[in-house]
């Protein structure tokens, strides 16, 4: 089996892995803060060279490319840890997988060469299963999220407000698939625009009356796909 | 919970995380290939639940049985109770999702008596027959066990069994007698149960018969068949160095409330606090190792990545090797980032050392339990500290930067005079005092003294068992006097629902006879009365009353020491006569050395095992 640290001289200063996993499945259910929470220990039990920060509570430090909300799953996410020794990236993903349930699966690890501030798009596909799912509908809701303005009651951290979200709706397309309504977004996602997948789904369910019955029979799911940056390549 | 086909009901409630499995570490079977399925219950939420020390050696002793499948089961928040209601769906399992009701044996470890309303209404929702006389032979076998099960009677119509003291080698004896019945085709309820209680440690409530005299008092217990024991008397590990400990833990995705390793040094506790449960029922004394929990500690750390390690114990400054223990594991914890913690400190061992090496200390406030105000009381309860220990300590503590200090009191104690209580609050200004005496003190911060007092609950298997509990009116008196006492603003007083106390004390010195209550209670939907949002004093009292129970007879009666009390059927180790005598001792003020200075003969040492003390 290959060694994860590949050379024992420390390095100075730290450098930035980075990993891209899926979360998918069960853990959609658990908050950003959660998903913090796992991946300290999981870094930690994997054996990755983590660095510390200096100081009278040394912490490991990594952070994430964007909060995900609970209900949110995706198939592209991407995460930076500090480390202070050169590693073999195939070696980390087998150790990370090893120490991770199946729906949390890592894809890759490499030497990080761009910033999260860079990230500007994200793409996500929402599939809504609801009754009277049809073409008709379909092409209603695409119009409805292709409005200008679109308004939503948007939470702030000053309260509740009246936002108009169309600036941050890149695309928007919805078509039929299997009798379920089906979104293909690209939203905006930088610092200042940050456009939660949710209030599309809540802007559908206000206006068309979808999702209104049997919380058994009636369901929707989010799955981001892919960061873009701002020109619209895909951000790795 | 099968979280595809639910994901609409997950999406609509609190903290959706708690019910839907897949932990990292949790055990997966082939339902297919084992011949026993066990539904460990916790009667309380997944949080509180997940942190649990028993439970998670017992999933690990069950698991390690070929032919068995331990999964975890956890009391839904009541917004998600609410759903289930709706949607139709039952109570399931966290490992494979299945429904409670299908499974073999159905365990509840019973934690506090809060906990009771929660266990059964978890029947309900299972769709399992509340009463044990109502289950077909097609229900599972409903099993109680943990701290409670000591004295077992309030609850005892709701289950088929339970289990006494430590469950590591009874459990799976248990499921082995189960699966071997099964296999045979001699399967039967009752010829099950039959067997299972002449099994050590196991009780089953329906084989003994209850007398009372005219006065309401228990006249005897009386096993049905001659194969039935008279007492049942409580299993303990003998060496807790080869006992079953867990090398892996669930991780949990969500916070809980303990989010660590946790490291068993000890079981029992040398001291003998007169009010204190734990101290009585978890004897004789056995310790681990230290090289055993070393080992143990790199390999929990290894396996979960926690950074935290906490030695549990009920007097951890009591355990005899605590020094070698603390440097055996800093010879490697400091490098890789990890802290120790020591949850419970007791006063009179309190160590500039000991604080140096331990970071829970290091960080955040400290809290000691002095439990009564003066020295009189302390001397009738057996606390064995004094006021020179307390300000000792908490010198030391300001000395090292502290500024906040809790302390932890009672009301209600045995003998409690006015004097007393304000020695609660005089005690409270003394260690403000100590604060500005220490040269070294932390003096950018202020000093912040949280006074926090409890309700006294008389427990079985104590030298107070028999003490009636103070009056819910005396109680709230002494509250406020001790609130008018503490004038100083630097102490920030707390006190406990004396209501709360109460209806605990009715359910830890109970009989059957309150099942007929518990059932009322089920029926009204009562649960998660350890939370006091949900706790409704006014309801119980309601329901005391309907099921014509008196439950001043429980709480605040003093029973005679004669009188054949409910839990007598059960045999915890240490004799009546040592409690009797204990008790005897309180009233006339004398002190007990502890079991380190000297054998006080409580009878524990009858149930064998490798101890550090016991003759």
């Amino acid at each position: 089996m290959v060694q994860i640290i590949a050379d024992e001289a420390v390095l100075y200063p730290a450098a930035n892995l980075r990993i891209r996993f899926s979360k998918t499945g069960a853990l959609q259910y658990i908050s950003h803060l959660d998903l913090v929470r796992t991946f300290e220990k999981v870094l930690v039990r994997s054996g990755l060279p983590l660095w510390y920060s200096e100081g009278f509570n040394p912490r490991p430090r990594f952070s994430f490319s964007t909060p995900m909300s609970i209900g949110l799953q995706s198939l592209y996410e991407l995460l930076d840890v500090k480390i202070n020794k050169r590693v073999n990236y195939e070696a980390v993903v087998e150790a990370l997988n090893k120490n991770l349930t199946k729906e949390c699966l890592v894809m890759e690890a490499y030497a990080a060469q761009t910033k999260f501030t860079d990230i500007c798009f994200s793409d996500y596909q929402i599939v809504i299963k609801t009754k009277g799912a049809d073409e008709a509908l379909a092409q209603k809701c695409e119009e409805l999220l292709n409005k200008e303005p679109l308004v939503v009651l948007k939470r702030t951290k000053s309260g509740e407000k009246d936002t108009d979200i169309s600036s941050m709706v890149r695309t928007a397309g919805v078509s039929l698939q299997d009798g379920c309504l089906e979104i293909a977004a690209r939203l905006s996602v930088d610092n200042e625009k940050f456009l939660n997948p949710e209030y599309l789904v809540s802007y559908l369910k206000q206006q068309t009356g979808v999702l209104s019955g049997s919380l058994l029979e009636e369901s929707y799911s989010i799955v981001r796909t892919g960061l873009y940056d701002k020109n619209e390549n895909l951000f790795r | 919970m099968n979280h595809q086909l639910l994901s609409g009901i997950l999406k609509s409630v609190s903290k959706p995380g708690r019910y839907t499995g897949g932990e990292f570490n949790s055990i997966i079977k082939d339902k297919e290939k084992v011949d026993v399925r066990f539904a460990f219950c916790f009667p309380d939420t997944y949080e509180i639940g997940m942190s649990n020390l028993g439970m998670r050696i017992l999933y690990e002793a069950l698991n390690r049985q070929e032919n068995v499948w331990c999964e975890r089961v956890y009391a839904p928040w009541t917004d998600m109770d609410e759903k289930m209601k709706e949607y139709g769906i039952p109570l399931s399992a966290q490992e494979s999702g299945d429904a409670v009701k299908d499974f073999d044996i159905v365990a509840f470890t019973l934690q506090y008596e809060m906990c009771y309303t929660t266990a059964i209404h978890m029947l309900k929702i299972a769709d399992i027959p509340l009463l044990s006389r109502d289950r077909g032979e097609d229900a599972p076998i409903i099993l109680g066990g943990g701290p409670c099960a000591y004295n077992p009677e309030p609850i005892a119509d709701f289950f088929d069994a339970f289990s006494i003291g430590e469950g590591e080698e009874a459990l799976p004896e248990l499921c082995a007698l189960y699966a071997k019945m099964k296999k045979e085709g001699t399967y039967t309820r009752k010829g099950f149960l039959r067997e299972l209680a002449k099994i050590e440690g196991f009780y089953v409530p329906a084989l003994y018969e209850v007398s009372y005299h005219a006065d309401g008092t228990i006249q005897a217990y009386t096993p049905l068949y001659d194969d039935i024991p008279k007492q049942v008397r409580k299993r303990i590990i003998r060496d807790l160095d080869e006992a079953v400990y867990p090398e892996k833990l669930v991780m949990p995705y969500i916070e809980t409330v303990h989010d660590r390793v946790v490291l068993e040094v000890n079981r029992g506790c040398i001291r003998g606090c007169r009010f204190c449960q734990a101290g009585m029922v978890y004897r004789p004394i056995r310790e681990k190792s230290p090289e055993k929990l070393c080992k143990l500690a790199k390999c929990l750390y290894e396996n979960t990545g926690y950074e935290e390690i906490s030695m549990i114990s009920l007097s951890i400054s009591d355990y005899s090797r605590i020094a070698e223990l603390t440097d055996m594991l800093l010879e490697w914890t400091d490098e890789k980032h990890v802290s120790l913690s020591l949850p419970s400190l007791r006063i009179d061992s309190f160590s500039e050392e000991l604080m140096k090496k331990v970071s829970s200390v290091r960080t955040g406030g400290i809290t000691f339990a002095p439990e009564a105000g003066t020295q009189r009381l302390r001397d009738v309860i057996n606390k064995n500290v004094t006021e020179e220990d307390l300000l000792q300590a908490v010198g030391i503590a300001f000395g090292a930067g502290k500024s906040n200090v809790k302390l932890y009191f009672m009301n209600g104690l045995p003998t409690e005079e006015k004097e007393d209580i304000l020695g609660i609050a005089d005690l409270g200004k003394k260690v403000v005092h100590q604060f500005y005496m220490t040269p070294n003190r932390n003096k950018a911060r202020p000093v912040s003294v949280t006074v926090s007092v409890s309700c006294f609950v008389p427990k079985p298997f104590t030298p107070f068992q028999w003490v009636g509990q103070d009056t819910i009116e005396a109680l709230k008196e002494k509250q406020a006097y001790l609130r008018e006492a503490i004038t100083d603003k630097k102490i920030r007083y707390q006190w406990h629902d004396a209501e709360v106390s109460h209806v605990e004390a009715v359910f830890a010195r109970g009989d059957r006879r309150l099942s007929k209550a518990l059932l009322l209670a089920a029926e009204e939907n009562m649960m998660f009365d350890a939370w006091d949002e949900y706790f409704n004093f006014e309801k119980w009292m309601d329901i005391f009353k309907r099921a014509d129970i008196d439950p001043s007879f429980y709480a605040n009666r003093s029973f005679g020491l004669e009188e054949c009390l409910p839990w007598d059927v059960i045999d915890c180790g240490v004799s009546k006569e040592y409690l009797k005598r204990e008790y005897a001792r309180a009233y006339a003020c004398q002190t007990t050395p502890s079991c380190a200075e000297h054998c006080n003969g409580c009878g524990a040492n009858q149930l064998g095992g490798k101890t550090r003390w016991c003759k």
